[in-house]
Order: structure tokens, then C-alpha cells, then sequence
């Protein structure tokens, strides 16, 4: 099974839609195409740039057949100075879309990302602004290894100026992501590619989510859930396979954090487990246990709870990446331990 | 190497020397006052390399774009940067350009085409590149410039701006202001290659002479025609000298770095062409030193009487 394609999707279907709104149902590739078509037909100043960006794949479809191929440029295997040229780009009134197929090419970005874009503003007073989107592609599986698989949300939500976005579905993949590009502030948009595929209803106009709202997927008594991106479709599963009395929430946001969301839930459900697909140490997981011990510990009827990927890189062979990754069933068997007080 | 000070004009002349001094005496009125702490930051002063920003800034409008890095008073100023403003802002205070968020190395003033500037080397030279792409996917009438030192030209981002500014016909003049030093390293032990040489392979290459501002200023111009009628990107190479050490306003004392304050000065050399060709007298010029010597202590006195942020300040902008 070749890893650039979409083979492997979860079956979940999400449907997080207003019965009131159009039930047209598109794959989150779809959304995602529209939404960066709809952001370059409406503002001529939004132009898409990256390695790969105008290739013939498309970033995974996501960019074919766009209206204006002529504000999509690629570059060379140069992710350092090519995100400062969208910086500069920014600052002279452009609104830049930053593509990278893979987060780990981002970490060649890193001095322009966490020294440049997150503190320009900061810096500048605010006399100058940087509306840059920064999608990335992340991914999993079929032996890709420790260098193609990595997360790495909770590591840019550690820079102040920096927003973080993981959308879980294409409804809120398309509302996230035009809100991300109205957006004056750098934002991070970090797109599983296993939800690629995935199929829901999504309106054909075009429409934002709120920046550092959250949602509640499902509401529930016992437990409350928080998961982000593929993570949410794992937690519906374990939700719904195992019929757990959970409330699963999607803070969709890493950065700004829908703090009073979370609090609300564990105040009435007294129980916390994050489930965080990236590495533990100081990470989202780990900010999320904090932020509720330290302004709701009075609602807590144990200890808060995380679930991550293990303090390791990734393994390439099967067998490992098994026993690497969480999955619904591991995350049910969580939640039935901490209800269970073990 | 460009220029030639026969066809220097007065009027030219007497704007150039206002700069150059503008510069020289801001730097000039720092020194006795920066062991005092009044102003808590580290600068990189400009003194005796004057003649490039000079050079390249007389050609620039207020919405041509200017991006430097740590060296930043001398482009800053030669740019349009009002002198109280900076001032403040080395002094922390709130009337500074960047309100006291940025200190010397992170000047802003949009309205005066400087967007920010960077106090990490190399990567600043893509942001020019990108403003310069902004201005070509939007057909805009505006000169984009990224300025570095030859340090710069040691990082990967040099060699990622230069490669995608050829590849893309990107418009935007590359700057770099050779010293001849990084920090306390001399370029023979930083660089490898010949800075004209490699940037030649990927666009025309104007040579300057950066302790000469008219040498710099023909150069500038040319490049900046080059770029304007071909839609290329332009590189201005001018190597010049550093007076100061690195950093803070001690005289360097680097036996790599000989200077003779005579024959590498940018003001004298200008002021002895000038007076040559009988285009000044030397009571012009001294009114010109006198008047912004008047300016400097207003500056001065703006700066100190300004005041400092408070501390409900600190999380906004973020
Ligand atoms: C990425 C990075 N590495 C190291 C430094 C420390 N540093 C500050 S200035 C400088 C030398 C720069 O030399 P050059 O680019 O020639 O500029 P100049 O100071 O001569 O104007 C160095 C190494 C830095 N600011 N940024
Ligand atoms: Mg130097």
C-alpha cells in the first residue's frame, strides 16, 4: 500500500453540521481544496507557496485545479528563507499560505517560524501584522519512520505569536482553515492525512469557525475526552464501540486554548484524560493535565490523565508502529481503567 | 568598482554629507553615554561604514522596503527614521519607533518603508526577497532591499534567498555591506568563495567602494535601473570598514582591521570632492554639523523626558 496514498482512513463518519445547513457530502481533501480556492477567488492578496505547492500531486489533491494557478508558487527544497519570503511577502500586505507536505521539513523552517513570524508582531509593536497560514501535512504508518511521522502541534504552540490549528473533519477542516487565513496573526494548521478521505457534510459558501473556540463532539457524564484532529475520530470510536458514557471535547485550537470549554465539562464530569498523537514530554497533553489541576483540581475526582504517543521516535517496522500508536481500542481501555479506578 | 566624483552635483553633495553626518554624530553622541546605562541595549554602531546605507537610501522612496539586521541606526537613518525616535527607543522609552518592544537591533517605521529588522543573522535576507515577490505578483511600483552583512553570506538562507530570487525573477536588490568582519572574525576565516564571484552566478553584480558615497550611490543606482527595466533581482556588493568593535562603542583594536581615519573616512572623502570643485565652503558644512548637533540634543532631550512602558503592557501584541 503506497504511504501517498489515502488507504488507510478511519471509518468513523463526523457530522458535526447544523441539520439546518446544506447536506452536501465532501472529503476533507475536497474541503480543504475549496477552502484555499474560495480564500484565493475572494482576496487576491492570498497566494499559496512550498515545496510541492504546484506539482502535479497537488498536495495530496488538496491544491489541484485551483482558479488561480498563477498565485501558486513552488520553491525549492529551501523550507528556511522560502517561509522568511512569505514573511516578507506578509509584511508587504500579501496574505501567504506556506505548505509543507511533511511537519518534519518544518523543523528547517524553525528559525523563521519561532524567531521571525512568532515574535514579528511582538516586536513591531503590532505596527506591522504577519496573516500567514502555515499548513502542514502529518501522517503515519506503512514504515515511514521516525523522520515522516512526527506531530510536533504542542512544540509551536510553545511560541508566544504563534496560533495552532487541528482540524478533525472536512466541515471544520474548511471553517478552520478560512479562519486561519482571515486571521491577522501567524497560524499553524496541522492536517492529518489519514482524515483525508473522510467523508461529511460541508456547505458549498464560505464560512469560519471561531479562533480559540473548541467544540463538544458528544456530550457525556463520566469522563471528559479531549482529542484533537484523527485523535477525535478514535475517541468517537472508542466512544461509540464501547458505549462509554464519556464527553469527548475538540479544542480544535492547541493555541489559543478554549480553557473555560474544558473546565466546564470536567466540572461536571470530575474526570480528565487528554489524548495527545504526539510526544509527551512538556507537550499539549501535558499543558491540558496543568491548565485543569491548576484551576479545576476542586472539580477532580482523580488525577488527571493523559495519553500520548510513547517518549520515543517512530518505529519503522509494523509490528512496532502497533505497539507505538494509540488507537480506539487502547484509548477505551483507558478510559474503562480510570472509571474503574485502576 | 563604480564611481567616479567628477560628475557629482552640489545639490547632491550637500544631501549625501547630510546623511553621512546624520549618522556619524547620532553614533558620535551615543558614545560617552552608553557606559552611563541610559540605555540598556546592545548597538552595533555605523561608524565608517556610512557611505552604503547613504548610498543606497538616497535612490529609495519612503515606500521602497528596507530590510536590515542587527547593524540597524545607520540603514534606520539613512532610510528616513526620525532621529527622535530612535533615540527613545534605545533609551526603552515608549515614544521610541517600536515603543520600547524592540530595542537598537528591532527598528520598525511603515511608514518610512522599514517593516522590522532582524537580529539573527542570515534570515532576514528572505524577507526582502518576499516583500520583492509581494511587489511582483501585485505589480507594484516599489524597490524591495535586503541588507546583510558579509557574516550573512556564511548562512544557508543567503544561498536559498539568492537561488530563489534568480529562479523566480524576483525584483529585489541584494545588499551586502562587507566589512570584511563577523564579529571578531575575519572574512578570509568565514568565507570560503568570493562574494561577487559566486553571486554572480545567479545575477549582475555591482561593485562599490563602501567607505566612498559616491561610489556607493552610482552603484546603487545602476543596480536598482538594472532591476527596474529587466524585472531581475540585483546584487550591490561595497566593502567598507568597521571602526567600532562588533558590538557596544569601543574603537576596534582587530590587527586584521587596520583603519586609517583619514584616508577610509566617507565624510572626508566627500567633503574634499566637494570642496575641490568649490561645490561647498567650509562654513556650509560647519552649519551643517552645527545643525544637527541642535538636532542630536533635541533628540536627547525628547528621549529622556519620554516615558517608560508600564507593565500592562506586557502581554499585548501577543
Ligand atoms: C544566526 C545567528 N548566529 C550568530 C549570531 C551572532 N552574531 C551577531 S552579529 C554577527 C556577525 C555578523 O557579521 P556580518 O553579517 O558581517 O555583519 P556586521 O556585524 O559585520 O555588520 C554574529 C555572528 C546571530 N546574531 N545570529
Ligand atoms: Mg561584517
Amino acid at each position: 500500500m503506497p504511504w501517498s496514498r489515502f488507504d488507510q482512513t478511519s471509518t468513523a463518519t463526523l457530522d458535526a453540521l447544523p441539520a439546518s445547513a446544506n447536506r452536501r457530502v465532501i472529503s476533507f481533501k475536497d474541503a480543504m481544496r475549496e477552502a484555499i480556492d474560495q480564500a484565493m477567488n475572494n482576496d487576491p492578496r492570498v497566494f499559496a507557496i512550498g515545496l510541492d505547492a504546484d506539482d502535479k500531486f497537488g498536495v495530496f489533491g488538496s491544491m489541484l485545479n485551483l482558479s488561480h494557478p498563477e498565485r501558486v508558487i513552488g520553491t525549492p527544497v529551501s523550507e528556511n528563507a522560502m517561509t522568511g519570503v512569505a514573511l516578507g511577502a506578509a509584511l508587504n500586505g500579501m496574505r501567504p499560505i506556506y505548505i509543507h507536505l511533511r511537519v518534519d521539513f518544518m523543523l528547517l523552517a524553525m528559525d523563521q517560524i519561532a524567531n521571525y513570524i512568532a515574535k514579528w508582531r511582538y516586536m513591531t509593536r503590532g505596527k506591522v501584522k504577519v496573516p500567514i497560514v502555515i499548513r502542514t501535512v502529518i501522517g503515519r504508518g506503512w514504515g515511514c519512520g521516525a523522520q515522516h511521522s512526527q506531530t510536533l502541534g504542542g512544540m509551536f504552540a510553545h511560541f508566544p505569536g504563534l496560533k495552532v490549528v487541528m482540524p478533525s473533519d472536512p466541515y471544520e477542516a474548511k471553517g478552520l482553515f478560512l479562519a486561519a487565513v482571515k486571521d491577522d496573526w501567524p497560524v499553524i494548521f496541522i492536517e492529518h492525512r489519514w482524515l483525508y478521505k473522510n467523508t461529511g457534510a460541508v456547505p458549498e459558501e464560505m464560512y469560519v469557525l471561531p479562533v480559540g473556540k473548541g467544540r463538544v463532539v458528544c456530550p457525556g457524564k463520566q469522563l471528559t475526552l479531549v482529542a484533537t484532529s484523527l485523535a477525535v475520530v478514535d475517541s468517537l470510536n472508542a466512544i461509540s464501540k464501547h458505549e462509554l458514557d464519556v464527553e469527548l471535547i475538540d479544542p480544535r485550537w492547541l493555541k489559543p486554548l478554549d480553557e473555560d470549554l474544558i473546565l466546564n465539562s470536567v466540572r461536571k464530569t470530575g474526570r480528565l484524560l487528554v489524548i495527545d498523537y504526539d510526544f509527551p514530554a512538556c507537550g499539549f497533553a501535558a499543558e491540558v493535565c496543568a491548565m485543569v489541576a491548576e484551576k479545576g483540581s476542586q472539580f477532580l475526582k482523580s488525577p488527571v490523565q493523559r495519553m500520548t504517543f510513547p517518549d520515543c521516535p517512530m518505529p519503522a517496522s509494523g509490528v512496532l508502529e502497533k505497539a507505538y500508536y494509540p488507537n480506539a481500542d487502547k484509548i477505551a481501555e483507558r478510559i474503562r481503567g480510570i472509571l474503574n479506578g485502576s | 568598482m563604480v564611481g567616479d566624483t567628477a560628475n557629482l552635483t552640489r545639490e547632491l553633495g550637500l544631501r549625501l554629507l547630510r546623511k553621512l553626518r546624520e549618522i556619524r554624530q547620532f553614533e558620535e553622541r551615543i558614545i560617552p553615554l552608553y557606559p552611563t546605562d541610559v540605555m540598556v541595549t546592545p548597538v552595533h554602531l555605523h561608524i565608517g561604514q556610512e557611505a552604503v546605507p547613504v548610498g543606497v537610501c538616497d535612490h529609495l522612496r519612503p515606500k521602497d522596503l528596507l530590510f536590515f539586521g542587527h547593524r540597524t541606526h545607520g540603514p534606520a537613518l539613512a532610510k528616513g527614521l526620525d532621529m527622535n525616535r530612535l533615540m527613545a527607543e534605545l533609551f526603552g522609552r515608549t515614544t521610541g519607533c517600536a515603543n520600547s518592544f524592540g530595542g537598537s537591533m528591532h527598528l520598525v517605521d511603515p511608514d518610512n518603508g522599514m517593516l522590522g529588522s532582524s537580529a539573527l543573522v542570515g534570515g532576514g535576507i528572505a524577507l526582502g526577497v518576499g516583500a520583492a515577490l509581494a511587489a511582483k505578483l501585485e505589480k507594484r511600483d516599489q524597490f524591495c532591499v535586503s541588507w546583510f552583512g558579509d557574516g550573512a553570506v556564511d548562512s544557508g538562507a543567503f544561498w536559498e534567498s539568492l537561488n530563489f530570487a534568480a529562479l523566480k525573477a524576483v525584483p529585489v536588490m541584494f545588499v551586502c555591506e562587507d566589512n570584511g568582519l563577523s564579529n571578531v572574525m575575519e572574512k578570509k576565516d568565514h568565507m570560503f568563495a568570493d562574494i561577487t564571484e559566486v553571486a554572480g552566478h545567479f545575477m549582475e553584480v555591482w561593485r562599490a567602494d563602501g567607505t566612498d558615497v559616491h561610489s556607493v550611490w552610482s552603484a546603487a543606482g545602476q543596480a536598482l535601473r538594472h532591476i527596474r527595466e529587466s524585472g531581475k533581482p540585483a546584487f550591490l556588493w561595497c566593502r567598507t570598514k568597521r571602526w567600532m568593535k562588533h558590538q557596544g562603542v569601543e574603537t576596534d583594536d582587530l590587527e586584521c582591521n587596520p583603519v586609517d581615519r583619514e584616508k577610509d573616512c566617507p565624510i572626508k572623502k566627500l567633503e574634499k570632492a566637494m570642496k575641490a570643485r568649490n561645490l561647498a565652503s567650509d562654513k556650509e558644512l560647519d552649519e551643517i554639523t552645527q545643525g544637527i548637533e541642535a538636532q542630536l540634543n533635541a533628540a536627547l532631550e525628547f528621549a529622556k523626558k519620554s516615558p517608560f512602558p508600564t507593565e500592562d503592557l506586557l502581554m499585548t501584541e501577543v
